[in-house]
């Protein structure tokens, strides 16, 4: 008996896609895509190559398929933890012992951070698969959710926080069907903007859009465009800088969309001497010019940090637009070329192309209005938009965007979601006005009487990095590594950083995937309880407590939404839900993540706050006349029903249950296109895009600095100079090139730029397991080993295959070397995120990752908390055997 | 994208191989007259369809390889096997002279269905280059006459390996001036200074010569089939336009 | 006539295997038999350098040397074009492979699994009849078959279509009648500048890669 299961796919934060699940007499043996879908989702139906990996993900042979406990108390990575599997019963009896014990301790400790801790990896996805899981954390109460495994600071981080701040983007796209020219700064969309990014940027190559491709090695998405430009590893910033000189210094002001400057930014604001904005004496408001570029006198005020007054009455002052071309002026073409390694003729033609192509004054309709036309966008790819450089990255696009009016407007850059603003769901309902006529933002406060040194939990988000808000997200968006940083030594100011009593961990591989690797696996060791919900054996759950083997992918049950824009790519002209259900019943005794939380809530005695969570929508939707009745205990196929009707309710207007929903797997309703685009929300509200000057971020920073030495805390002065109105170039890889010097090594003596780039077919976690997805991954170039240039190999007199030692003064990783043309000379490139050395499949690999090199440091870290994924190593021929492979 | 084909291996170079010279010795036994010579020719290509036999994935279907002489040199040269076995194992029964020159035409068709095999292999360019039939079938009738040399050293027979050896030379000349291939280089050498110098040489002197004619015969086949036979990857004539001119 | 062809646009692809990973499992082949893959190719030497992706697999050639050289006429040639092996027929002499100059044949010797022994899923689509013998890219002939019989267009209708042009994200991958006029292969060809693949060897592809608009 054969039939078709309909569900989705949200391993990757380029999701959700749609599929269903051919299953013969019971067993799952072919993934399609969900034809049906074909007419809503923005890629056609389909899903990606990992989706295809879910049948051997289902019925692989190294599954944890009981709770298993650990029988060996000594933790490390030559330890073997001596699992054995238990009954659910004993293991969720030991789980909820220790939590039972917590309760009655208190939910915080000495220092004041949460006891309890969990992580999760893949970038908010694992959300999607851990069923009613959030609202146990919820009923629990404070979590600390900190403790990093690479989400965030290794990854789009200033993105996030400066996207979301300057046009509620936490990711920023360009609007692709009608983009004409793009300038790609390293986003590797072909590689992970996933279903609906390839889908439309073929679309798009076909039209004739041209994408530049500005990456230091020919990525695929490299490969996939009209040009590419091999620029210097961590100077972006230079070669962006350079296009606004060109836009600004050499082009007809004319040919900027001054209208858009003046009326939708806050370019025309009067800015005082001391470099806060001129205000209106009796409304305290920013006074305006009268044009973009002018220099005017008024009675004002000039407030600056604290509220203070720094200077009052007839004050003169220039407009921001104006201090921006003072500031400009230095960064020409020939001033970057040195800088980024790209010749200016090749900056000044690019910056030419950007302008012609931006049709500045054109109109286009959408759904019977008439917007702006502006089909140009710049997007910037990770570890261009984290660490250091970032904030210069994101502003310098950003105002690119502004310049030529291509801001949240048809064909420019569009904002896909919110995750720090609100509501989550509504990314233009959270576009409130502040009283400068900007978009309000909930900065975590730096004033006197609110900011303070006591932070909620372990990486101190709320009281280092005011950007990060202080909503769900913000924990996952702090400085991540902080909390595994401090454990050994925590800075003057903050609580010490205590180890969490108990740990929960889901979809996540820290030891794999986050920094300084050998550091972060002895600093796990001494986490005292693990609770991992486990595949397989793991690099992280090695040092695990008790594993818990929730019902996988295609065996378990949850209701979400899909629609709407949210991340990377995904811009719907629908909204709705889709089902994930199981095609199979869990093999084993896996069970279902939503009945496991409903246990540990009853054993917990936490039912009732549990309940109210799911009433109240943790699970997506608030169930409003489907709640969940307070005291019961109900199966996960009985709290999902009430989330279909719920949902079902909200969206049709009819309530629909699971039965229903099994057998539609998803159902829409319209979502308006115009909605994809803020400029007229901004607009209709009277409010302007915060650009070019960032008064806010100045007045931030020195309120931040100002608390944080008046609390003797004098480690972050390096992130506060990042606290400027107009952000000037500096030194970015030099601050790399000197790490070396911290780290006791020479600069001369490590070369080489090493760099990572994604690997669609891998991306993320538990895919290094899937035999086929190996197999169908060494297809691409790069997955045996280290990328580096032919021309440099033959220098050195390395061949192709050849075992290659690659180092930093701390450490070192083994790889074979892939000689390819497409990278540059002084560059290395590592795939992915290997480095295996316990998960089955992934251990065999050969290869390595950069991450056991790359250390957790204060010093590359930014003011918004992130570093980035670079690091200067050297490069020697290894003689290796098989056996030393990884580090 | 070049690929080292892996499927015929070193046991389908052995039906080129043993049966290359054992259907030249074949050929070369209407000037012996020797049943042993005859033996020995049968046996070596016994030895060389045996082992292909091994190779081949269901074995037990073997007898469909006659089913396509319309095309398939495959086909052919199993079909002529069976004439030159049918012709020699009579032979060496019966002992009539008739018998023993259809076994040797058999011979040559089975040898020129060899070369022709390879040159059928559009796949692989150091195959079905033209210049690989000529040296097959030369190379074929250089190691036989090698061994007819070990059963008389007749005028007869030391004029038809002279004559081989030499045509021999000059196939593999024409072959290399068309063909470019590294793992040939070493084989190719050998055929020149061992396989041809040194036996022309020699070969008056001592049937030995015959044997080195022979040894680097086999060497370069099995080189060919199995190191030199990379198919030619993929081109793409025209790149793809991105978006833009 | 009916005459079935592949159009891989190779302005679309991105490499990204998902066909590759469709093919092996609508087809279950065992592993490392990608009857459908992705080539990654690089040409050019930096920093003028460029790569492509290139669908390669059976070219369901006009003039198939697969099929002049099988000893056996287990490799055939329909009318619509498909090249076809009866797997029974099939002695696995791996002479079509050295003769297919697309690398598009394999043939296993033993009966493998992803993970040394069988899955259940592994376990559920079991070829015996393809071990020891040549296999290759079909055009998901079973497919377009019963497609055909129920009155679908393949290379439209998803069931009758082969699983790499239903999975391809990109829209790279095309399947339909050549030599019906009005098809989607048709009208691609017409409207698109395109070359097929080593087509000075004369083996007149079923496969044809777009690589510009036609002016």
């Amino acid at each position: 008996m054969t039939q078709r299961v309909a569900t989705y796919c949200y391993q990757c934060v380029a999701g959700p896609d749609l599929l269903t699940v051919k299953v013969c007499d019971g067993v799952a043996t072919e993934v399609e895509p969900n034809f049906a879908a074909a007419a809503v989702h923005p890629g056609g139906g389909k899903v990606c190559v990992k989706a295809y990996g879910l049948v051997q993900k289902t019925y692989h042979p190294g599954r944890v398929l009981s709770p298993m406990k650990r029988t060996n108390p000594k933790k490390g990575r030559d330890e073997d933890p001596g699992f054995v599997p238990i009954s659910w019963e004993e293991a969720l009896g030991l789980v909820c012992q220790k939590l039972l014990s917590i309760r009655e301790k208190g939910l915080l400790d000495e220092s004041g951070y949460p006891r309890v801790a969990a992580s999760f990896g893949g970038g908010g996805t694992p959300q999607s698969y851990m069923g009613s899981f959030p609202a146990f954390l919820a009923a629990w109460g404070p979590v600390d959710m900190g403790f990093g495994s690479g989400q965030g600071v290794k990854c789009y981080h200033s993105e996030h926080l400066y996207g979301e701040l300057w046009h509620r983007g936490f990711t920023v796209s360009p609007d692709t069907p009608l983009t004409n020219y793009l300038i790609s700064c390293g986003a590797n969309v072909e590689a992970s903007g996933g279903v609906a990014g390839v889908w439309r940027h073929a679309a798009a190559r076909e039209r004739g859009m041209k994408r530049v491709q500005v990456e230091p090695h020919l990525s695929v998405t490299g490969a996939c465009s009209a040009e590419w430009v091999p620029i210097k590893p961590k100077t972006d910033a230079a070669f962006l800088y350079a296009i606004i000189h060109v836009l600004l210094h050499e082009q007809p002001r004319e040919r900027l969309d001054r209208e858009f400057l003046y009326r939708h930014t806050s370019s025309p604001y009067l800015v005082g001497a001391h470099g806060y904005y001129l205000r209106d004496p009796g409304h305290g408001t920013p006074i305006i010019a009268a044009s973009l570029e002018a220099r005017e006198t008024h009675a004002a005020l000039e407030i600056g940090a604290d509220g203070e007054v720094l200077a009052e009455g007839r004050l003169e002052g220039e407009t921001a637009f104006a201090k921006l071309l003072a500031h400009m002026k230095p960064y020409s073409p020939e001033w970057a070329q040195p800088v980024c390694d790209v010749p200016a003729a090749t900056i000044r033609r690019i910056a030419g192309e950007y302008l012609n192509a931006a049709r500045v004054s054109e109109c286009i309709e959408i759904e019977g209005k008439k917007l702006p036309y502006r089909p140009v966008a710049i997007s910037l790819g990770k570890t261009v938009t984290n660490g250091w450089g970032g904030f210069e990255c994101c502003w310098a696009r950003t105002l690119l965007a502004a310049l030529v009016g291509a801001l949240e407007v048809p064909g420019g850059i569009l904002g896909t979601t919110v995750r720090l603003n609100r509501p989550m769901s509504e990314r233009h309902r959270s576009v409130k006005a502040d009283p400068d006529g900007l978009m309000a933002y909930p900065f975590n406060p730096t004033d006197r009487a609110r900011w303070s040194a006591q932070p909620n939990i372990r990486n101190a988000y709320r009281t280092m990095v005011p950007l990060a808000a202080d909503g769900p997200w913000s924990q996952a968006l702090g400085p991540t590594h902080f909390s595994w940083m401090f454990l050994d030594e925590t800075p003057p100011g903050l609580p010490r950083v205590t180890l969490p009593e108990l740990w929960f961990l889901y979809r996540t591989n820290p030891a794999i995937s986050f920094w300084d690797t050998a550091a972060l696996e002895n600093r796990m060791a001494r986490f005292p309880f693990v609770v991992a919900f486990a595949f397989t054996r793991d690099e992280t759950n090695h040092f695990a407590d008790v594993l818990l083997p929730d019902a996988s992918d295609l065996e378990s049950l949850q209701l979400i939404r899909i629609g709407g824009s949210k991340y990377i790519e995904q811009f719907w002209d629908h909204e709705g839900f889709a089902l994930r259900q199981p095609a199979i019943a869990p093999r084993g005794e896996a069970r279902d993540f939503t009945d496991i939380a409903t246990d540990l809530a009853a054993r917990c005695g936490l039912t009732e706050q549990y309940n109210a969570s799911i009433n109240k929508g943790a699970l997506g939707v608030p169930l409003k006349e489907f709640s969940i009745p307070e005291k019961s205990i109900l199966k996960s196929e009985q709290v999902w029903d009430s989330v279909c009707r719920a949902a079902s309710l909200e969206l049709l207007g009819e309530a629909h249950g699971l039965d229903w929903w099994k057998e539609k797997g998803l159902a829409t309703r319209p979502f308006p296109r115009t909605a994809w685009y803020l400029q007229p929300t901004l607009a209709a509200k009277g409010l302007r895009f915060e650009m070019p000057y960032q008064e806010r971020l100045l007045r931030i920073g020195q309120e931040l600095g100002r608390r944080l030495h008046e609390n003797g805390m004098t480690w972050w002065d390096r992130q506060l100079a990042e606290y400027q109105a107009l952000p000037a170039w500096k030194d970015f890889p030099g601050l790399w090139e000197t790490a070396i010097g911290a780290a006791g090594g020479k600069t001369k003596d490590f070369p080489f730029w090493l760099l990572t780039s994604r690997s669609m077919q891998y991306a993320w976690g538990a895919n290094v397991g899937m035999q086929l997805i190996k197999e169908v991954a060494d297809n691409v170039a790069g997955h045996r080993g280290v990328i580096l240039n032919t021309g440099k190999a033959r220098e050195l007199g390395i061949r192709d295959g050849e075992w290659l030692r690659i180092a930093t003064p701390k450490a070192e990783v083994r790889a074979r070397a892939v000689l390819r043309q497409g990278i540059r000379p002084d560059t290395l490139l590592l795939l992915g995120q290997f480095g295996h050395w316990a998960t089955p499949t992934a251990k065999d690999f050969q290869m390595p990752s950069m991450n056991p090199l790359v250390p957790m440091s204060l010093e590359l870290t930014d003011a918004t908390g992130s570093g980035a994924d670079v690091v200067r190593v050297s490069l020697r021929k290894a003689a290796v055997s098989a056996k030393e492979t990884s580090s | 994208m070049r690929w080292l084909q892996r499927h015929w291996d070193a046991r389908a170079a052995a039906n080129f191989t043993f049966g290359g010279a054992g259907s030249g010795l074949l050929v070369c036994s209407v000037l012996l007259q020797e049943p042993y010579a005859v033996a020995l020719g049968l046996t070596l290509m016994a030895a060389g369809l045996g082992a292909v036999w091994l190779e081949i994935g269901r074995k037990l279907r073997a007898a469909n390889v006659f089913f396509n002489p319309f095309t398939s040199w495959m086909s052919r040269e199993s079909l002529a096997a069976v004439a030159v076995f049918a012709c020699g194992l009579s032979f060496l029964v019966f002992r009539e002279a008739v018998l023993l020159y259809g076994a040797a035409l058999a011979a040559a068709a089975f040898l020129w269905c060899q070369a022709r095999m390879l040159h059928a292999a559009k796949g692989i360019p150091a195959w079905r280059a033209p210049q690989t039939v000529p040296l097959i079938v030369a190379t074929g009738l250089a190691e036989g006459t090698g061994l007819a040399l070990l059963f008389s050293t007749d005028t007869a027979v030391l004029a038809a390996f002279a004559l081989a050896v030499a045509a021999r030379f000059l196939a593999w000349r024409r072959y290399r001036a068309a063909v470019a291939s590294e793992a040939l280089e070493a084989p190719g050498k050998a055929l020149v200074w061992i396989g041809t110098v040194a036996a022309l040489a020699l070969f008056l002197l001592t049937p030995l010569a015959g044997l080195a004619a022979l040894a680097t015969g086999w060497w370069l086949k099995l080189a060919l089939v199995t190191r030199a036979s990379l198919n030619q990857g993929f081109s793409l004539p025209h790149l793809p336009v991105r978006g833009a001119r | 006539m009916t005459r079935w062809a592949m159009i891989a646009d190779l302005r679309r692809c991105v490499g990204c295997q998902t066909c590759t990973a469709a093919c092996r499992q609508a087809n279950a082949t065992p592993p490392g038999v990608q009857w459908r893959r992705v080539v990654d190719l690089e040409l050019g030497e930096y920093p003028e350098v460029k790569r492509a992706f290139v669908p390669v697999g059976c070219m369901h050639c006009e003039d198939p040397p697969c099929m002049h050289v099988c000893p056996s006429t287990a490799t055939r040639k329909r009318a619509d074009g498909i090249v076809t092996i009866d797997y029974d027929l099939c002695i696995g002499c791996a002479y079509c492979a050295v003769a297919c100059p697309y690398q598009a044949r394999f043939k296993v010797d033993r009966q493998e699994f992803a993970y040394g022994g069988s899955t259940e899923d592994e376990r559920e689509n079991l070829h015996p009849d393809r071990i020891g013998v040549a296999t290759k890219c079909t055009f998901c002939v079973d497919r377009i078959d019963a497609g055909l019989a129920r009155g679908l267009t393949p290379g439209v209708d998803p069931e009758a279509t082969p699983a790499c042009v239903n999975s391809c994200i990109a829209k790279a991958l095309h399947f339909g009648d050549a030599e019906n006029p009005a098809s989607n292969v048709s009208q691609l060809l017409a409207e698109n500048q395109f070359f097929r693949m080593h087509e000075e060897l004369g083996t007149g592809p079923g496969f044809y890669y777009l690589w510009d608009r036609r002016p």
